[in-house]
């Protein structure tokens, strides 16, 4: 009993001395890199005034949105920017990736909102299996922002497979606008 | 409640029986590729009572259409009938219809009064100069259409070994509103009846076996939820609300449970839940996208869509999941099966030169056979309760509609005309029975 307490106690207290290791080098890191230090923390004065016009700026960009037949009104930024896919994909292709980790930055520096992920898909293949495909591609976009820090909790997915098409056309200018993830702001 | 009402308005009562109890002849073999039409003569139904003017024209109308459009008959016209005022007489002078091409003849009376309306028919072989059978029936005025249908089934039946599905109906999804809504409409292209009316996104309609609950999918709550539509009653109930998906609804063939696609873990699968929305059961564990689950008619199977290989292709498991196999191997997109209710084919629609066109292979993956080469994407197959005919959307008049065609794809015809597209049919069951 004795021993199996000190093992216990040993895995305590050795976590704990690890856990301290690592708010120290994380504490270390800007003390290496003087110029981040400087933006961090030099003038906090100019870095509020920015946030403040970051905060502007979203809430100009913010348009309210409702869908016909659909339940609840929700917010629209322009500032979150749709990505779009190949035929019959859901990966995530360079520019798709560059524009998800702008996409990131907005969406860390307002860890209250809660988004939903629209999957899209051009009308071509049935509408059933357009269904699973618009669930894949907002999972696949879902995961690589996560993967840039953006919490799970504030992510929801919907895929509305070829039913909600931006441009109406039958070409492959439409179809490739029409391949996408959306997104759109349910609360804030 | 409208249909039940009508069957038990309808007294059906044998007349006559059929004159050789071990009568053989294959008038119409419907298995055939080339299908040979049978020469029928209908001779105008004589008024027995003071009916409406103009009720015979209309009988008459509603027959000739079922006969024609189920690609089995040819109509013989009247300008071919022998001038012999005993021609269609009971029975029928034979000898006078000897120079005509006709093979069979049609002949009956009908009687109409207070809202109530009866008819008769009799059907004569004229190569072998026999009687065939007939009957006769009693309803509502209302019941009209329904009973002249069931006059056709019933010549059909006579003639081809099999009652055929003329008063049946078919559940779609059209645009004609602005958005995607439920429709019905009878297998003559009358009756268009809307179902759902609440401005959504309303998708894949499925009809129950016992012809009275179409279960389809709403986005009405922003989440793609299961919805029963019972038509009895008009009245509508939120089944499966599982978050992210609840689609493509089949109904098993007793109508106890329903397979749709359901998300886990970030992909479409296949599940099956009780009528009542209960005890969702996983049948497809994968990390790819699985869609349209189609039952075969005795329960056992299911055929379904998977792009586990890549692309979406047709594959078939127990209803337990176990025993998977793939059913098509070529083409690069192959999906939305449906299982015949005969249970020896599944119809699918696959992409060839970049258009969608509708297949049909045996369940073990044999004898693929094309069924449609037109311009314009064909999808969405669904078979009639027959298994003779096949109900599909196309766009090859531009926007898209219903067509309905034999199921050995001769006889396409346009079903809807509406302004909107149309999509996603699904065949009812018998109502006759």
């Amino acid at each position: 009993m004795v021993k199996r307490f000190c093992i216990v106690m040993g895995v305590i207290l050795s976590l704990m001395v690890m856990v301290s290791c690592a708010k120290k080098t994380v504490k270390e890191e800007p003390l290496g890199t003087g110029k981040a230090e400087e933006k961090a923390w030099g003038k906090p004065g100019e870095e509020a005034e920015r946030a403040r016009i970051e905060e502007k700026s979203l809430e100009a960009s913010l348009e309210r949105k409702k869908y016909a037949g659909i339940e609840g009104v929700f917010l629209e930024s322009s500032l979150l920017k749709d990505i779009h896919f190949g035929f019959d994909r859901y990966d995530l292709t360079p520019d798709a990736r560059k524009t998800l980790s702008q996409n990131a930055e907005l969406l860390l520096k307002h860890p209250r909102a809660k988004i939903q992920i629209e999957g899209h898909c051009d009308e071509r293949g049935t509408i059933e299996y357009n269904l699973a495909l618009g669930e894949r591609r907002a999972h696949s976009t879902k995961g690589y922002l996560i993967s840039l820090g953006v919490s799970p909790d504030n992510i929801s997915t919907i895929s509305y497979g070829e039913e909600m098409p931006l441009d109406p056309r039958h070409n492959e200018g439409a179809w490739s606008k029409n391949r996408r993830a959306h997104f759109i702001i349910l609360s804030k | 409640m409208h249909l039940r009402r009508i069957s038990l308005l309808a007294c059906l009562l044998w007349t006559f029986i059929t004159a050789e109890s071990g009568w053989t002849r294959v008038y119409i073999d419907i298995e055939q590729p080339e299908l040979q039409p049978l020469p029928i003569a209908i001779a105008q139904f004589e008024d027995r009572g003071r009916s409406q003017p103009n009720l015979g024209r209309e009988i008459m109308k509603i027959l000739t259409n079922d006969l024609t459009i189920s690609g089995f008959f040819e109509i013989i016209p009247r300008s071919e009938f022998p001038e012999e005022s005993n021609a269609i007489a009971d029975p029928p002078d034979y000898e006078s219809w000897s120079p005509s091409r006709a093979e069979a003849l049609v002949t009956g009376g009908y009687y109409s009064r207070e809202g109530q309306f009866a008819i008769e028919f009799r059907l004569f072989d004229l190569v072998d100069k026999t009687f065939l059978g007939g009957k006769s029936y009693k309803a509502s005025i209302k019941g009209l259409r329904n009973i002249i249908h069931r006059v056709a089934n019933e010549i059909t039946y006579l003639i081809t070994g099999e009652k055929g599905i003329f008063d049946t109906k078919i559940a779609f999804v059209s645009t004609m509103t602005g958005n995607k809504e439920v429709y019905t409409i009878d297998f003559d292209g009358h009756n268009l009846r809307q179902i759902t009316n609440n401005g959504s996104i309303n998708l894949s309609p499925a009809w129950s076996p016992d012809g009275r609950i179409i279960a389809f999918t709403s986005y009405i709550k922003r989440n793609p939820d299961l919805y029963l539509f019972d038509l009895t009653r008009s009245a509508q109930v939120r089944l499966s609300t599982n978050p992210g998906l609840n689609a493509a609804p089949a109904w098993s063939p007793d109508g106890t449970k329903m397979a749709l696609m359901m998300r886990k873990e970030g992909n479409a699968e296949i599940f099956i839940i009780n009528r009542d929305g209960t005890n969702p059961k996983r049948l497809t564990k994968s990390w790819s996208s699985e869609a349209s689950p189609t039952w075969s008619p005795d329960g056992r199977k299911i055929a379904f869509v998977s792009d586990r290989a890549g692309s979406p292709q047709i594959y078939t498991m127990d209803r337990g999941g176990k025993n998977m196999k793939r059913l098509t191997f070529s083409g690069p997109y192959n999906a939305s099966p449906s299982w015949s209710l005969k249970g020896d084919r599944i119809a699918y629609c696959g992409r060839m030169d970049g258009r969608f066109e509708i297949f049909t292979i045996s369940p073990d993956g044999m004898w693929i056979r094309r069924l449609t080469e037109y311009s314009g994407n064909n999808e969405s197959p669904t078979w009639s309760p027959d298994s003779r005919f096949m109900a599909f959307s196309s766009t090859r008049g531009g926007r898209s509609h219903i067509y309905v065609m034999n199921a050995n794809g001769a006889n396409q015809r346009r079903l809807t005309s509406t302004r909107g597209n149309e999509s996603s049919p699904s065949w009812s069951p018998r109502m006759d029975r």
